[in-house]
């Protein structure tokens, strides 16, 4: 998934001259935390509810005054991504620099806004549970073509794949969770392990006790 | 009384002999009661009209059900969930699948009509339907329709769901309807379908705190099972003051169910519908509409739907079941069918029962911490 696909577009945004109280207030009814800051028309920097909280507290060491302009509490330069930029990236750079937004440009032009909200949105698209079905949880060695011999026998069960997500266990297992779109994933399950999978979810029955 | 709805034509919802939602179930059902000398009185719903089924489904969706044919892919709509692994296309659907909802309307017509105090729909309880998607082995929602019924008669409806899997349909077609609560025990949806009825999901706007969800750990025995039914279901009924209880009665949760990981016996049933019947008379004077739904292990889906019919006629329960219908289906059914109406007494060593009970525990109080504050706020 893209940043294009996963960002907010059109973006709410703040002018550079614009008071502080008025950039609150905004954001209070908008019911957002970050805004891009514009000036003549080009992105200069980014504020945010905390920035604006902060600067106009009483334990601010010089606190501004309500009227003072969004320039001179703003983050700048801003940090920006593509919109062709994968989503993960989008979620490395927040990472990297402890910030909740990214302002999308495209060719210097502000295209849209990644938050947090947006990437956990991503998340749930990305894991299909927007939509019913059940999980199988298999752990695969980690070597070439064990994802596709576990997908392909889910084929042959003309089971649909809603989504695919895997991650190194440890260097030599891959742990692979498929949403797939059946109530029936015990008797797949069944099947796959008869086949040898590692299958960790669905669980097998417990034997009554004697 | 109970008034009994089937028809015979209640088979034509058919999957194929390679799919668990079987009719087979319900033509046992009635073999067992006939030989149990318990025959019940019949009534034959009419299928329900398009009119009543577009209150609740999108009339595009209608559409595409009524035009879905086994033998032309291009009518197998995947995208509104018809033609999938689950929901299969086959001839008539849309035809089939209207007689069950049919049956459970009628029901609901002959309880809010004071026809009858309670009826027993023996089909029906398809919750994973949605507006415009069919699921779970789901096509049209007839609980939705009956409950869209009642509420047109101006009934605040209490929805029950017993069903191994969250009744995700209702509860979303419900969802912003103060007039109606749904309750839905059920396995976690960490991974089993439909992977929804978490704890938070309390209902949206003025419905807020009227969508219960307990999500329950797999390998749940009896113990734990009726011990958060008793802590969440008498309290939200003593606080909805409802008018009708509609409960989807599936079978999936008992242990030997293919589908799922609960591991009630049939004598969980037995107290839970004894339970469900107590609470019908305290909190909506006796007035109920129950269906059947899942359950995949027909040998005992059919006794605990036994235990629940007789239970409906007032009737007393078997030990053992007649020798002549235990052959006769062992022989049908290539397998050998308990010969009692319970099952054969039994424990499982599950090495996390108790962690088990105490997280069952603890997620049914977050859920009434949940729904305590939705409720406090409201007022």
């Amino acid at each position: 998934m893209l940043v294009q696909d996963a960002m907010q577009t059109p973006v709410y945004t703040a002018l550079v001259d614009q008071s502080l109280e008025a950039t609150y207030r905004f954001m209070q009814t908008e019911k957002v935390r970050h805004l891009p800051v514009l000036q003549d028309g080009q992105l200069v920097g980014v504020i945010t509810d905390r920035d604006l909280r902060y600067a106009t507290s009483r334990l601010h060491e010089r606190p501004f005054e309500p009227g003072d302009r969004v320039g001179n509490v703003m983050s700048t330069p801003p940090i920006t991504i593509g919109p062709l930029e994968p989503v993960e990236e989008a979620a490395r750079l927040m990472r990297q620099h402890a910030i909740g937004c990214l302002p999308v440009l495209d060719a210097g032009n502000l295209a849209g806004i990644v938050t947090g909200t947006d990437l956990l949105d991503a998340l749930m698209r990305m894991t299909g549970i927007t939509k019913p079905g059940g999980r199988l949880a298999v752990r695969l060695p980690d070597t070439p073509g064990r994802l596709a011999a576990l997908t392909g026998r889910v084929a042959q069960e003309e089971i649909n794949i809603r989504s695919v997500l895997s991650y190194n266990e440890d260097d030599d297992h891959l742990y692979v969770l498929l949403h797939i779109d059946t109530i029936n994933t015990h008797e797949l399950a069944d099947a796959l392990r008869t086949e040898s999978f590692d299958v960790v979810w669905p669980p097998q029955r417990p034997r009554p006790a004697a | 009384m109970t008034a009994f709805l089937f028809h015979p034509e209640y088979r034509s919802y058919y999957f194929g002999p390679e799919h668990p939602f079987s009719p087979v179930r319900q033509e046992m059902l009635l073999d067992l009661l006939e030989a149990l000398g318990c025959t019940p009185e019949i009534q034959r719903p009419q299928p329900a009209s398009e009119e009543e089924l577009i209150k609740i489904h999108d009339a595009a969706f209608v559409e595409a059900v009524a035009a879905a044919h086994p033998d032309d892919p291009a009518t197998h709509r995947r995208d509104l969930g018809l033609g999938t692994a689950d929901v299969p296309v086959f001839k008539d659907m849309h035809e089939a699948a209207r007689l069950l909802v049919g049956g459970t309307l009628t029901a609901a017509q002959l309880v809010a009509s004071g026809k009858h105090d309670r009826a027993l729909q023996m089909g029906g309880g398809l919750h994973h339907g949605q507006r415009a998607l069919a699921s779970g082995f789901c096509v049209y929602n007839d609980l939705s329709v009956a409950i869209h019924h009642l509420r047109d008669e101006g009934l605040r409806v209490a929805y029950l769901d017993i069903d191994v899997h969250h009744g995700d349909g209702v509860q979303a077609i419900h969802y912003e309807d103060p007039g109606v609560l749904t309750i839905s025990l059920h396995e976690t949806g960490r991974y089993l379908y439909p992977g929804t009825g978490r704890v938070h999901e309390l209902g949206e706007g003025a419905a807020k705190g009227y969508s219960l969800n307990v999500p329950l750990e797999p390998f749940t025995e009896d113990a734990s099972y009726l011990d958060v039914f008793e802590r969440v279901v008498p309290y939200a009924l003593e606080h909805f003051h409802p008018d009708v209880l509609v409960v989807q009665c599936g079978a999936d949760a008992h242990f030997s169910d293919p589908l799922a990981d609960l591991l009630l016996t049939t004598k969980a049933y037995e107290q839970l519908f004894r339970r469900i019947l107590e609470l019908a008379d305290k909190h909506a004077a006796g007035r109920a509409v129950y269906t059947l739904g899942g359950g995949y292990a027909p040998d005992a889906t059919v006794r605990i739907w036994t235990i629940l019919a007789l239970l409906l006629m007032d009737a007393s329960l078997p030990g053992k079941l007649p020798s002549s219908w235990v052959e006769a289906w062992s022989e049908k059914l290539g397998t050998d069918l308990t010969p009692t109406l319970h099952d054969a007494p039994r424990t499982f060593d599950i090495p996390r029962s108790k962690t088990i009970f105490s997280q069952n525990e603890q997620v049914s109080k977050r859920l009434l911490e949940l729904v305590a504050t939705a409720w406090y706020q409201a007022w």
